[in-house]
């Protein structure tokens, strides 16, 4: 019983990272069209609160952000902050880390 | 006094100095320029006016280095802000009763204040389309009173125009991964101050850039080599001396430039060389020979 119980924590610290990953979204976004403009989002999403790490795609228009556990952008979230930047966010997809 | 039209041709580009989510951007005008909401763009410029083509009598040689420093600030996504601080260094070398003589002045010009409202825009796929009117006022921060071992300096060579000077324009861009184009026309209302007043001053510049190579880190966003032309025809209506129409000043210049940008996420290094095809001066206009720009952009 006590082999169980100690291989069950042994089992929960270990898959614990993989529990706290986080979120990726993949946002398509409309008129990046050149490095300089895009520094301007990359900035503004890697500024919000969760935001560990974002990555542009000039060529395919895509942003991938990756946010901590426990953090969710909203849609409407995300098409303000793009918005802001002076984009147009076309479509978004999430997937757990 | 014509030579307020050089100055003017030199000084002017660098009021139009708007901001825009666009990436490159024009390098003799400024109204394309590109900054997010909450962020700001800081745009300095060295240029270097060269006007040797004196068909008068006294030879007159004017050269005109300029440091614009053009601050922009997107307020909202639509709504942005700039400044543009010119520092100014003008002499002119000319043939005087006393013989060969030069007249120099440096120091701040007048600052330009602009507001941009992007009323247009349409992103797609690695492309965007925006049209946004402006408009600013060039303010009396450099002096107009300006005097050397001669006496009071001309209206032309003086750092200010000591006149609060309105403008209006419009300014439209399209651009892609590959290539980007950008019209920008605008009006400048000029007005007097101590008996002078320069002529009224209207602009229609244009913009072509392609991307002629590609590179940079891979594992992050990608530098860009740009090579274009622009071309800027500039317009200015006949000065006022004491409400007398100067017969020698005004007239109609347009300008080719071959320009070349190195475009990285941070900075963007550019240069252009303005070369006046088609001078059309007023009378007994000094003609320009050139105006070359090196600029760099930052990213906040």
């Amino acid at each position: 019983m006590r082999k169980t119980i100690l291989l069950m924590i042994m089992t929960l610290l270990w898959s614990a990272p993989l529990l706290a990953a986080g979120t990726q979204y993949k946002l398509r976004v409309d008129g990046l069209s050149c490095p300089f403009c895009a520094y301007g989002i990359e900035k503004m999403l890697i500024r919000t609160e969760g935001v560990e790490s974002v990555t542009v795609d000039l060529e395919k228009g895509l942003l991938i952000v990756k946010v901590e556990e426990g953090v969710t952008l909203t849609e409407a979230r995300l098409k303000q902050l793009v918005h802001d930047a002076g984009f147009t966010l076309r479509s978004m997809s999430e997937q757990p880390l | 006094m014509r030579q307020t039209f050089l100055a003017g041709c030199l000084c002017a580009p660098l009021l139009f100095s708007a901001t825009f989510q666009l990436s490159a951007a024009p390098v003799t005008f400024n109204t394309a320029l590109p900054v997010s909401k909450g962020e700001g763009v800081v745009r300095v410029q060295a240029k270097y006016l060269s006007a040797t083509d004196d068909p008068g009598p006294m030879s007159r040689e004017l050269t005109v280095k300029a440091l614009p420093i053009v601050g922009v600030w997107g307020v909202t996504p639509r709504w942005t802000l700039f400044g543009i601080v010119p520092l100014l260094d003008k002499t002119m070398e000319l043939d005087m009763p006393s013989g060969r003589s030069k007249r120099n002045v440096k120091g701040l010009g007048d600052i330009t204040t602009m507001v941009r409202y992007a009323a247009y825009s349409k992103d797609q796929l690695g492309s965007t389309v925006r049209i946004a009117p402006f408009a600013g006022i060039e303010m009396p921060t450099g002096t107009d009173d300006e005097q050397d071992r001669f006496g009071r300096l001309p209206g032309s060579l003086q750092l200010g125009s000591g006149a609060w000077n309105p403008l209006i324009g419009v300014v439209a861009t399209a651009q892609s991964l590959e290539k980007e184009w950008a019209v920008s026309a605008s009006y400048k209302f000029n007005n007097a101050a101590n008996n002078f007043e320069r002529g009224d001053e209207a602009r229609l510049d244009l913009s072509y850039h392609r991307r002629v190579w590609i590179g940079g880190p891979t594992d992050g966003l990608p530098h860009f080599f740009n090579a274009g032309v622009e071309s800027n025809g500039v317009w200015q209506g006949k000065n006022r001396n004491n409400g007398q129409k100067d017969p020698n000043s005004g007239g109609t210049t347009l300008y080719l430039a071959p320009t070349l940008q190195y475009v990285t996420q941070r900075a963007i290094t550019e240069v252009a060389l303005q070369l006046p095809v088609m001078q059309n001066l007023n009378g007994n206009a000094l003609k320009q020979d050139f105006i070359f720009t090196l600029s760099v952009r930052l990213n906040d």
